[in-house]
C-alpha cells in the first residue's frame, strides 16, 4: 500500500498542479454554475407556482433548492476529465511517456485524475454545501444538516466519481479508434446530464422512464448521492441505490479492462 | 539479445480530396491508403552491443524503435528482447529498458528535475543506496548539477536531452534504445551524451540501439550499422566493410588561375562522368567536384582538369563516412551481398 501510494502519487501531484494553473479558469466557471442554479431555481419556482401547489411529487420548494444545489456540487466531486486527457495524450503522442513507465495505465491517470474532486472539494464543494446548509437552515429556523446522511452522501459520491472514472476511461478509448472526440464529448456531456437527474429530478420523470433510467448507470453518478443527501431515500431504497451503484461500477471496471485489451492494439503513437 | 524477424507495420490513411466537400466526402465513404513504414525488417543484436540505426528521413526508423520499446504493435512479424515479447507484458518489460525519444520528453513538464528522478526512484523501486551512486555518476559524466533544481519546462534543449539520457540510466536497464538522442545539440553536450552512454555500455554491457543523423555518433560510438530506407533493411554490418566497399567517392578542389577565364558550365559539359557520379559546387571562387574515383580513377581526373583549364592549389581528399552514407541516401545500396 505505502509502495503503492509512492508511486502513483506524483501523477497526483502533477494532476493537482495542472488543476491550479487553472485556478482561474476554474472559479469563473463555477460562477457562471452558480448563476446557472439560480436561473433554474426561478424556472422552478415558476413551474411551482403555476402548479399551484407548495409541493410537487414528495418535492417542496426548499427541496427544490437543495437539490438544484447539491447535484450541481456533485457534479463537480464526480467530474472525471480522464477521456479528455487520453484523447490529449494521443494526439500529441505524449501517451508513450505513461507507456513507457512500469506502472498501471489506469492507475496512473486515475491517480491523476483524482485530483480534480480533490481540489474541487475543497475549492466548490464545502462552499457549496454550506451555502446550501445555511440557506435551509434560515428557511426553517432549525439545523437541517444531518451527518449520517452527508456520510451517506459521501460515500455514494466516491462511488459515483469512480464510475465516472471509468465511465470516462471507457469513451477516452474511443480515441484510438477515431482521432477526434470533441463533437462526441460535447454530446455525451450533455445526454449525462439529463439521464443522470443533474437537470430534472428523476423522481418528476414518467413512471416508465424513471424506472429505466433508475436502473441504468448513470442515476448513480448524481441522483443517487443527492437523494441520500436529503433524506429521501427509505433504508432499502438506499440499499438498492448503493447496491446498484457497486454493480455498475465492477461492470464498467471489467468492461474497461476490455477494451484496453483491445485498443492498445490499435494505439498508434504520433510524432518521432 | 534482440531478435527482430520480419518485422511489419502499416499505417491506414484516410485519403481526403482536398476542400470542405472532400472532408464531408471523407466522412461518409472513408477510403483508406495502407502505407507500410516498415517492410520485413530482421536483425539481430548479441548482448553488449551498439547498434547504429541509420536511414534517410521517413526509413522507419522510429517505428522501429516504438515497435520495439513496446508502444507500437507490429502488424506482423515478431521481435524479442531478452526472451520478452514488448507489447504482451507491458509492465515488467519497460522494466528492464531504457528508452530517450530525442524529439520528447519522457519527464513530467513541471517537476523540478531533482523530484524527478525521486519519483523515477520508487516508480523502479530503485534502492535507496544505489540510487545515490548513480545519481552521483550520472551527474559527474552529465555534468547536471547547475540545473537539478529547474522543473523540466524550464530546460533548454541540451540540459533536457542530458536529464532524459539519466533519466533513462536510472534503474540500470539492460537495454538501451536512443531515437535522435543528439539532435541539435552543441559540440560539448553530444560529447557529454556520447560518453555516457560509452561508459554505460563498457562497464554495464549494456545493449544499445541509437538512431541518428549525425555520422559521428556511429563513428564513434557502434561496432555495427542497421541501415533502412523505405521501410527495408538496405544495409547490415560494419562501418569498415561499408567504408571499403563504398568509399569510393573523392573530393577534387581547385582555384582556377585568374588569367584565363574558367566556366564551369563547360567543364562539366566536357567532364566524362554521368550525373549520377559527381557532383560540383562553387565556394570563393574555389571548384569543388566530388566523383566517383571507380568511375574515372583520380589520375585521370586531375589531368583531365589540368588540361582543361590552368589551376593552381589542387587538393584531393578522401570522402568521410558522411558522404559515402549521402550517396547510399541517394542511390540505395545493390543488395548483392
Ligand atoms: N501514425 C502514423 N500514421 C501514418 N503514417 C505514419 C505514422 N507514423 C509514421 N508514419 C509514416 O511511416 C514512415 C516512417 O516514419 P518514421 O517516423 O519511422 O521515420 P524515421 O525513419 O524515424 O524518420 P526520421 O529520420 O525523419 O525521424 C513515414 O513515411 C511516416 O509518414
Ligand atoms: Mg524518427
Amino acid at each position: 500500500m505505502n509502495k503503492l501510494l509512492r508511486q502513483y502519487w506524483p501523477f497526483t501531484v502533477a494532476g493537482v498542479q495542472s488543476t491550479l494553473m487553472y485556478s482561474v479558469n476554474i472559479l469563473f466557471f463555477s460562477l457562471s454554475e452558480v448563476l446557472y442554479c439560480f436561473v433554474m431555481f426561478y424556472l422552478w419556482q415558476a413551474v411551482f407556482a403555476a402548479s399551484g401547489g407548495d409541493s410537487f411529487m414528495g418535492f417542496d420548494m426548499n427541496d427544490m433548492v437543495v437539490y438544484l444545489f447539491m447535484s450541481n456540487a456533485t457534479a463537480y466531486l464526480t467530474a472525471s476529465a480522464a477521456d479528455e486527457m487520453i484523447a490529449d495524450e494521443i494526439k500529441d503522442g505524449s501517451i508513450s511517456m505513461r507507456l513507457l513507465k512500469p506502472v498501471n495505465f489506469t492507475a496512473s491517470i486515475l491517480s491523476m485524475d483524482l485530483a480534480g474532486p480533490m481540489v474541487m472539494f475543497f475549492v466548490v464543494f464545502l462552499p457549496m454545501t454550506a451555502g446550501v446548509e445555511i440557506y435551509r437552515g434560515v428557511q426553517c429556523g432549525c439545523v437541517m444538516f444531518d451527518p449520517l446522511h452527508f456520510s451517506l452522501y459521501l460515500v455514494s459520491a466516491l462511488i459515483a466519481y469512480l464510475l465516472s472514472f471509468y465511465q470516462n476511461m471507457c469513451f477516452g478509448f474511443l480515441a484510438f479508434y477515431v482521432t477526434n472526440l470533441w463533437g462526441m464529448g460535447i454530446l455525451k456531456k450533455i445526454l449525462l446530464k439529463f439521464l443522470s437527474g443533474a437537470v430534472i429530478p428523476l423522481a418528476f420523470m414518467p413512471p416508465v422512464l424513471r424506472e429505466v433510467l433508475r436502473l441504468l448507470p448513470f442515476s448513480s453518478l448524481s441522483y443517487t448521492p443527492v437523494m441520500l443527501y436529503m433524506g429521501k431515500l427509505s433504508l432499502q431504497e438506499s440499499l438498492i441505490s448503493f447496491g446498484l451503484q457497486a454493480f455498475w461500477l465492477v461492470a464498467f471496471i471489467l468492461f474497461c479492462r476490455l477494451i484496453w485489451k483491445c485498443a492498445i492494439r490499435r494505439l498508434s503513437v504520433q510524432g518521432g | 539479445m534482440i531478435e527482430v524477424e520480419h518485422l511489419r507495420k502499416e499505417f491506414k490513411r484516410i485519403i481526403k480530396d482536398p476542400g470542405l466537400s472532400g472532408s464531408i466526402k471523407a466522412l461518409f465513404h472513408p477510403k483508406y491508403e495502407i502505407i507500410p513504414a516498415v517492410e520485413d525488417i530482421s536483425f539481430q543484436v548479441p548482448a553488449g552491443e551498439v547498434l547504429g540505426f541509420i536511414g534517410p528521413n521517413g526509413a522507419g526508423k522510429s517505428t522501429v524503435i516504438k515497435m520495439l520499446t513496446g508502444i507500437l504493435t507490429p502488424t506482423s512479424g515478431t521481435c524479442t528482447i531478452n526472451g520478452k515479447n514488448p507489447t504482451a507484458d507491458r509492465k515488467k518489460y519497460v522494466k528492464e529498458i531504457g528508452v530517450v525519444f530525442g524529439q520528447r520528453t519522457q519527464l513530467w513538464w513541471d517537476l523540478p528535475l531533482r523530484e524527478t528522478y525521486g519519483v523515477l526512484k520508487e516508480i523502479y523501486e530503485v534502492p535507496e543506496e544505489r540510487y545515490r551512486e548513480r545519481m552521483t555518476m550520472l551527474n559527474e559524466v552529465l555534468e547536471m548539477d547547475s540545473f537539478m533544481a529547474s522543473p523540466v519546462r524550464t530546460l533548454s534543449l541540451g540540459q533536457r536531452m542530458r536529464a532524459d539520457i539519466a533519466a533513462s540510466l536510472l534503474h540500470s536497464p539492460k537495454v538501451l534504445f536512443l531515437d535522435e538522442p543528439t539532435i541539435g545539440l552543441d559540440v560539448v553536450v553530444k560529447n557529454n551524451i556520447r560518453k555516457a552512454i560509452q561508459q554505460i555500455n563498457r562497464t554495464e554491457q549494456t545493449t544499445v540501439i541509437l538512431t541518428t543523423h549525425d555520422i559521428s555518433d556511429i563513428e564513434l560510438l557502434c561496432s555495427r550499422i542497421v541501415m533502412v530506407d523505405k521501410g527495408k533493411k538496405v544495409y547490415d554490418g560494419s562501418l569498415e566493410t561499408l567504408k571499403n566497399k563504398y568509399g569510393t567517392m573523392r573530393e577534387l578542389s581547385f582555384l582556377p588561375e585568374e588569367a584565363q577565364p574558367f566556366s564551369s558550365e563547360a567543364f562539366l559539359k566536357a567532364l566524362p562522368l554521368s550525373a549520377a557520379d559527381y557532383t560540383f559546387s562553387e565556394e570563393n571562387g574555389r571548384m569543388h567536384l566530388r566523383f566517383n574515383s571507380e568511375k574515372m580513377p583520380v589520375k585521370d581526373l586531375l589531368s583531365f582538369t589540368l588540361s582543361h583549364c590552368s589551376a593552381k592549389d589542387i587538393a584531393i581528399r578522401e570522402a568521410d563516412v558522411e558522404e559515402i552514407i549521402r550517396r547510399l541516401y541517394r542511390e540505395g545500396v545493390q543488395p548483392d551481398e
